[in-house]
């Protein structure tokens, strides 16, 4: 019997190993959700997004990385389903405004937006060209793909860390956000759908590091 | 003995039954219901784990009073008034109420092996605490943690945030409905509970002062 003075070492060592147990899994205190985690690792370490077969409303098939690095512009890509009635005509609206924004400060050379289907099956070229047109979509600014195969689209949502999941009348619910890519496919930030300014902003710093930005023409 | 192995084979049917009920959730073809339903993870499978670890904790102290004539556990040494019993409990219970843990459960295999474990094991605890502690010790516990899961589910059912990442927001508002009726149920039938030990023990109570009453068990190794 070890009594009080054992009790207390045990109930304090439960304590600690506890607490950091609970460190460990909050990353450090960092956040509570998996996306709030999601989003300050990505800020820590950037993630290098695997390259994948992409088909756009044109019908014409494309490679990820090919269109990463078409024209050495930063990336701000989100992820829809077109038949989406709900958070995505939220995140359209947020992805016309950055539209708006970047053919108003004259950004398009530097920063464009894409935006990519994770419903491959129904988003065919037919669909993805109606939903360009009802976003009133500007060819120079803002891209829209899918995939060109069913079976990428786990490895795909996954290497972004998406979760999709089933809700109520056949909507799929997903964290959105808005995610910052450099032409070599490079995930450099997570910013929140609130945030467009913020991701604008972060897409800018990431496209022009300090030295260059200052430097004469 | 015998008097003591019939109840023990009631008991340990259920305490077999909510394991495997509880392990067989993570399993396909049910894992199904854990993967797209919060309810079924945080109100059905975790309160089942945490259930079948009370009866197993149970059948192991019977079992152990039938063989070897005591019903001291091992960890009772350092697990005095159940002190570290519920501290062990509270950090269980906190861990699984962070929904990026819940997420993890969902996703990866060994975090929900983690789960299945620490909450059985979280459960066994809490019947030994419950059994060893004083009124005073045990509402102190009740008192933080009903608290506490009464907040979580008031936040998960309020909040429009979809804090988990693996499950809708419609799902995660009953929840926490669901969670807060719960631990409330669960605060009510501790207060209960220990209105009826503390009537039945009272003619025993007079000039009892170790502090080590009311309590369930009555442990004839010691004094």
């Amino acid at each position: 019997m070890a009594g009080l003075p054992g009790t207390f070492a045990a109930s304090l060592a439960v304590l600690l190993v506890g607490l950091a147990a609970l460190f460990m899994a909050t990353g450090g205190g960092a956040g509570f959700t998996t996306e709030t985690l999601r989003r300050s690792q990505v800020a820590v370490a950037p993630v290098s997004i695997p390259d994948f077969q992409l088909v756009d409303a044109n019908g014409q098939a494309a490679s990820l990385h090919t269109l990463l690095a078409r024209d050495g512009r930063v990336w701000i890509v989100d992820f829809v389903y077109t038949r989406c009635p709900t958070l995505c005509v939220a995140l359209g609206s947020v992805f016309q405004q950055l539209q708006a924004k970047i053919a108003a400060r004259g950004l398009q050379q530097q920063v464009g937006v894409l935006t990519i289907s994770f419903d491959p099956v129904h988003d065919r070229p037919a669909a993805l060209a109606d939903y360009a047109r009802r976003m009133q979509m500007q060819p120079d600014v803002w891209h829209l793909v899918s995939l060109q195969d069913a079976a990428d689209r786990r490895r795909l949502l996954d290497s972004f860390g998406i979760m999709v999941v089933p809700a109520p009348r056949g909507e799929f619910e997903h964290n959105a956000a808005l995610h910052v890519l450099r032409p070599d496919g490079l995930l450099v930030r997570i910013v929140d759908l609130a945030e467009p300014d913020v991701a604008l902003a972060a897409a800018v710093a990431t496209g022009s590091p300090p030295g260059i930005a200052m430097a004469p023409r | 003995m015998t008097t003591v192995r019939l109840p023990a084979g009631g008991l340990g049917t259920a305490a077999a039954a909510a394991s495997v009920g509880a392990l067989a959730l993570s399993l396909p073809p049910l894992r199904t219901l854990i993967e797209q339903s919060m309810v079924w993870h945080m109100l059905v499978q975790m309160p089942l784990l945490v259930a079948a670890g009370a009866l197993g904790a149970v059948v192991l102290q019977q079992r152990r009073a039938a063989t070897s004539g005591t019903r001291a556990g091992r960890l009772d040494g350092i697990n005095r008034f159940g002190l570290t019993g519920f501290m062990f409990a509270l950090v269980v219970g906190a861990y699984w109420m962070i929904p990026a843990t819940v997420d993890r459960a969902v996703v990866l295999p060994g975090a929900d092996a983690a789960k299945i474990v620490s909450l059985w094991l979280g459960g066994a605890a809490l019947q030994r605490a419950f059994s060893r502690a004083p009124a005073a010790v045990q509402l102190f516990f009740v008192g933080s943690a009903v608290p506490m899961a009464v907040w979580v589910g008031v936040y998960l059912a309020s909040t429009d945030l979809r804090l988990c990442n693996a499950y809708s927001l419609a799902s995660q508002i009953t929840t926490g409905r669901g969670l807060v009726v719960l631990s409330l149920l669960a605060g009510a039938t501790w207060l209960g509970w220990i209105g009826v030990l503390a009537r039945r023990l009272q003619p025993c109570t007079q000039g009892d002062g170790d502090g080590e009453q009311p309590s369930g068990q009555r442990e004839p190794q010691r004094g």
